[in-house]
């Protein structure tokens, strides 16, 4: 007989691992469905977690009770503060993850959630009765029954590899597609699209003559990225450094018609952010080298991935083109790079809980969104996870605004705006990213995890205690003064001064104030952001505090924008189309003007309560 | 806030009786009404005037009651952006007021002040500060103000503020680009020009803002009040510079008491020209008042005119009114040159500023008028009007930039103290936030409210 499940979770990549985790910590049963327990939270292109924004989404993670900072940090063969030169609020960690360890170590940990049952194989549909979701059936025909699904698949959807001329189906590289799955969600109605995405070639480690390029060490002592994490004292593994050069580009310019990028062969749309070196070459003429580093992808294996070279040309133009690179002359390509076409659903079918509109119980999560990188699909898995069990248990929606989280920025986007390409993460894309720190991000979340069941006692007494020495610090430093002109002044003064440094005024004994355990840096520097720059600070939280109000008013599902009078029919269009949960949202709905916005508020606040404006055609 | 879907009528020229009048009607009905208005079978044929009769179908022979010229402006090329019928009419309140009544009872409704242009700007056929300048054209008073309405309506404003927000624009991405992407090897911006990049956006701004007092003279007038002793000749000069015998002039010291005022156009600037009983001591309660009342108007003048009689001596009750009106903008008429002065007057024995003009002239010949026009409007608004750079006038618009520029001295300020990108980011984007504010690419909805209140109904 099938089993029945609170939650299924299809799919164990990035997306499917933390939405797993999440709905079983606020108290669900999940089964997690994946073709193999081999790929687990598997990494098909770069072995790197972190980087500009992508960090502050693992810190976000984690705050939230996640899985993928204690991942990293356990299994990561060298870290990397990037922005280091610059303020808090940007500042983002990045890791050399081993792959294999990494995948290793998030396996144990499901197998170890004793609510969570896992289901090996394919999934062919979602089964709904009466609009709604009662379970999935695999391809062999095994059925389980369920009040939520999370659909977390990846690239897998109707996915096609392209290797110069070769084609091939595939999910990823030696993983078949999901065919029935894509055809069973398109039926459902939902508005899909096309992307693509690649990854450069492999390298045999001990085909590189490592002596001709400059390395690249990674940060001691190394920032983590899990508030839990202590001291890491690790051996860590550089990476190295070659440039392109003019031999490189010739060739490919000599066999541009061979790639699929340039022959018609491919017709997704890729990340423009994250070129192919076709793209690169191609798109910027005038410059003559482009950056390339070498990583490994573990500290036992030979793969090492050449990052900054995706590309889809045939094989053996790829190898000419490893060979033309200074210490690479002799290396031996393992695999070769690869570009993969699939399908996606465009995120304006979603609620900002990633339940789609138009069927009930049916979340998405991850790639399958649009999205791109490991973090943005992590991310949206937990959203996704701790609402679907929210969903089956009758809770309420749980939603992360956007001056509250990177997390509530992507969702945001997505389900508003939709995808055009491929979404990453950028902290340009957060308008209030001053107060969306590394530093704070416990601070902005962890009690917000709590309410809902997902932060452990443990974690949390660990945090009160850390949120308490905060706020002595903060009142410490804030009370200090320091001898100035005429008297004294408000250290506060002082630490405003360019360059002047809260730990470097306390090593001088101006102030004292207390480390966390180990010493962690992040603690000082929150204290040392709120107080430096307080103005900057003030100034953005009023800029939420003014905004607050549209983002409140709701909008109720289901409102026929075709009534409000007024409205011009691509403004109508464009807004029943994404349906909005709020007026904020409304009015970040591409093509819409800040008057229908205006129009927009006085009929939902004047329909809001009683039903709809009656029809009038 | 207004309902956009329904059909509004109104009358579209001033209040009161004229030659003719124009009743408008606009939205999704425009049409139908309008040929049920007209004893016009046939739908009106669009931008075409057609002569027809408005009928009374209530009454029972279907009476007609005036001749009109309707045209028909189609959406989505009309003002409104909807359909729209223009009705012209003989001029009568009542009569255009029956036109209404009829459109009304035919199912349109009043339009609430302002509400055709509201939705020209829902229509995108206007942006806000072109919406803006539609109630500044139809308020003119000068053919000067007229200008400067009619270029904010084309956009110049629009535009130049387009221009420098663009630029900004490029520099906010270059240095988000570079916190975003640290690792790609070369710079975004040169370090070290951003400062000065920041700097020249600002010189902009302030270059707009430059403009913007002559501006606001030009687009809200200005008053200039006359003071000087009792019969020095200031209601003699106010009516030579009106043109008409508006105050009362005698030879009795202390005839005006009370202020006199009248709007003149001063070579396109709109100054209201107030007369004053003058400032003096004085121990009548009626004189007294007039003096206060002098003294009122002076506070909220923008320049004054100091009168002194140029036949007669220089008194210390003179000396008084100069030092009374020290601190503002002002001319001083040296009066009555048509008499021979009994004594040499040397601009020395005044003890001006150098900034300050004389002007002789005669208000009984009318010599030294014209000087001491354009002394007063030189004094309001400089010497020239630019027409290659747009005037920003509105308070609104002006309190805008004025955010703007502070943001910008405040980003190139911490730009110098060696502040990074995401600092230097966060006072850009407050100067970009003014800048769209402004054009009303984002305006919260209470300000686009704000705006539309001032419209008068029917424009
Ligand atoms: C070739 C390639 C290159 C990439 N390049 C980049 C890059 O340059 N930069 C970047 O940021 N990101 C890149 N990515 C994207 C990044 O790998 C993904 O965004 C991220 O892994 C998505 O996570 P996910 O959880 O949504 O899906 P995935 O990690 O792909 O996980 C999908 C999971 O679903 C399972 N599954 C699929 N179909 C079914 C089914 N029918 N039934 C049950 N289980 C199923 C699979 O077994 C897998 O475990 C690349 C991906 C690929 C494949
Ligand atoms: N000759 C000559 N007489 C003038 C001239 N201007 C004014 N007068 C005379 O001066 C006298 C006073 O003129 P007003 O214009 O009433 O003077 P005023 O300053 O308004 O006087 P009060 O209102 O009483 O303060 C009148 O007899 C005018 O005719 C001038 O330019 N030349
Ligand atoms: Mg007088």
């Amino acid at each position: 007989m099938s089993r029945r499940y609170d939650v299924i979770v299809v799919g164990a990549g990035h997306a499917g691992v933390e939405a797993a985790h999440a709905a079983a910590r606020v108290g669900c049963t999940v089964g997690l469905c994946t073709l193999s327990r081999e790929t687990v939270a598997h990494m098909p292109c770069n072995p790197a977690i972190g980087g500009t924004a992508k960090g502050h989404l693992v810190r976000e993670i984690d705050a939230l009770g996640g899985l993928m900072g204690e991942a990293i940090d356990a299994t990561a063969m060298q870290f990397k503060l990037l922005n280091r030169s610059r303020g808090p609020a940007v500042w983002s960690p990045r890791a050399q993850a081993d792959k294999r360890q990494y995948g290793r170590w998030m396996r144990a940990r499901l197998e170890a959630e004793e609510h969570i049952g896992w289901i090996i194989g394919r999934v062919g549909a979602v089964r709904l009765e009466g609009g709604r979701v009662v379970g999935v059936e695999l391809e062999d025909g095994r059925r389980y029954g369920c009040g939520a699904v999370v659909v977390t698949t990846g690239t897998f959807l109707n996915g096609v590899i392209h290797v110069g001329d070769e084609q091939r189906s595939a999910g990823r590289v030696g993983e078949p597609a999901s065919k029935m799955l894509g055809e069973s969600l398109k039926e459902l109605g939902l508005v899909w699209g096309r992307l693509k995405t690649g990854t450069p070639p492999r390298l045999d480690r001990g085909s590189i003559d490592f002596s001709q390029f400059e390395e690249e060490p990674g940060d001691v002592p190394p920032v983590p990225f899990s508030f839990l994490t202590g001291l890491v004292d690790r051996e860590q593994t550089p990476c190295h450094i070659v440039h392109t050069n003019d031999r490189v580009h010739e060739l490919v310019r000599e066999n541009k018609d061979r790639s699929p990028l340039y022959n018609g062969q491919i017709s997704g749309i890729g990340p423009r952010y994250c070129p192919s070196l076709e793209d690169k070459v191609m798109r910027f003429p005038e410059r003559d080298r482009h950056l390339v580093f070498l990583e490994p992808e573990g500290v036992d294996v030979p793969e090492i991935y050449v990052s900054g070279c995706s590309m889809c040309l045939p094989r053996e133009v790829q190898e000419a083109v490893i060979h033309a690179m200074p210490g690479l002359g002799d290396a031996r390509v393992l695999r070769p790079g690869y570009a993969v076409e699939y399908d996606f659903i465009q995120p304006t079918e979603l609620r900002p809980t990633l339940e789609t509109r138009k069927v009930a119980g049916l979340f998405l999560a991850g790639q399958i969104n649009g999205t791109s990188g490991y973090e943005e699909a992590g991310g949206q898995g937990l959203v996704a996870g701790v609402n679907a069990a929210r969903r089956v248990r009758g809770d309420g929606e749980w939603v992360l605004g956007r001056d509250e989280a990177y997390l509530g920025v992507m969702v945001d986007d997505l389900t508003a705006r939709g995808c055009l390409e491929p979404y990453r993460m950028f902290t340009s894309r957060a308008e209030h990213r001053l107060l969306l720190r590394i530093d704070n991000a416990d601070l902005r979340l962890t009690a917000r995890g709590r309410e809902i069941g997902l932060i452990g006692d443990g974690r949390w007494s660990e945090f009160l205690a850390r949120r308490e020495r905060f706020e002595r610090n903060v009142a410490a430093v804030r009370a200090a003064r320091a001898p100035g002109r005429g008297g004294s002044v408000e250290l506060a003064q002082v630490l405003r001064r360019p360059g002047v440094t809260l730990a470097g005024l306390a090593a001088e004994g101006a102030v004292e104030v207390e480390a966390g355990r180990d010493g962690r840096a992040y603690e000082l520097s929150s204290v040392e952001t709120v107080v430096k720059y307080e103005g900057y600070l003030r100034r953005q939280t009023a800029t939420v505090a003014r905004g607050e109000r549209d983002e409140r008013r709701r909008i109720p599902q289901g409102f026929p924008y075709g009534k409000v009078p007024g409205l011009s029919r691509e403004v109508v269009e464009r807004l029943s189309g994404v349906g909005p949960a709020t007026l904020g949202q409304a009015g970040r709905v591409p093509g819409v003007t800040p008057a229908a916005v205006a129009v927009l508020g006085s009929y939902v606040r004047r329909w809001g309560g009683r039903g709809m404006p009656a029809a009038r055609d | 806030m207004f309902a956009p879907d329904d059909t509004i009528v109104a009358v579209a020229t001033p209040p009161g009786r004229g030659g003719l009048g124009v009743v408008r009607l606009s939205g999704p009905e425009a049409q139908t009404l309008a040929t049920r208005l007209l004893d016009h079978r046939e739908p009106l044929r669009a931008r075409h005037a057609t002569v027809s009769r408005i009928v009374d179908a209530s009454t029972p022979a279907g009476n007609a009651i005036d001749q009109v010229v309707a045209t028909s402006f189609p959406g989505p090329g009309s003002y409104t952006g909807d359909d729209v019928v223009e009705i012209s009419a003989h001029g009568s309140p009542v009569l255009l007021e029956r036109i209404v009544a009829l459109a009304c009872a035919g199912g349109a409704r009043l339009a609430e002040p302002g509400e055709f242009t509201f939705r020209a700007y829902l229509n995108g056929r206007l942006d806000l500060v072109q919406a803006e300048a539609v109630a500044d054209l139809v308020d003119a008073v000068t053919p000067l103000q007229a200008r400067v309405a009619f270029d904010q309506l084309e956009g110049t404003v629009t535009q130049a503020i387009g221009a420098i927000d663009t630029d900004l624009f490029d520099l906010i991405a270059r240095l988000e680009a570079s916190l975003d992407f640290p690792n790609e090897g070369y710079h975004f911006v040169e370090p070290g020009t951003v400062a000065q990049g920041i700097g020249l956006l600002r010189d902009r701004v302030i270059g707009l803002l430059a403009g913007s007092t002559r501006g606001r003279l030009i687009r809200e007038g200005c008053h200039v009040v006359i003071l000087g002793k009792p019969n020095v000749g200031k209601s003699s000069v106010f009516n030579a510079l009106i043109g008409s015998s508006r105050a009362i002039v005698t030879a009795v010291a202390g005839t005006t008491r009370d202020l006199v005022s009248d709007v003149i156009d001063l070579d396109g600037v709109a100054v209201t020209l107030v007369d004053s009983a003058g400032i003096r001591v004085t121990n009548d309660a009626v004189e007294a008042e007039g003096v206060a009342r002098a003294r009122q108007a002076l506070a909220v003048a923008s320049s004054v005119v100091v009168v002194l009689d140029r036949s007669a001596g220089l008194e210390e009750e003179d000396r008084s009114v100069l030092e009374a009106t020290a601190g503002t903008s002002r001319v001083v008429a040296l009066n009555k040159i048509d008499v021979a002065s009994p004594s040499a007057w040397p601009r020395e024995a005044l003890d001006l500023p150098p900034e300050t003009s004389v002007v002789e002239v005669s208000a009984r010949t009318g010599q030294g008028l014209d000087m001491l026009r354009s002394a007063v409007r030189a004094g309001l608004v400089g010497e020239e009007v630019y027409r290659d750079t747009p005037t920003v006038g509105n308070q609104r618009h002006i309190g805008l930039l004025e955010r703007a520029s502070g943001a910008l001295a405040d980003a190139q300020r911490v730009t110098q103290d060696g502040a990074t990108e995401e600092f230097v980011l966060a006072d850009l984007q407050r100067a970009r936030t003014a800048f769209e504010e402004l054009t009303g690419a984002r305006t919260p909805d209470d300000v686009v409210n704000h705006i539309f209140e001032r419209f008068c109904i029917g424009k």
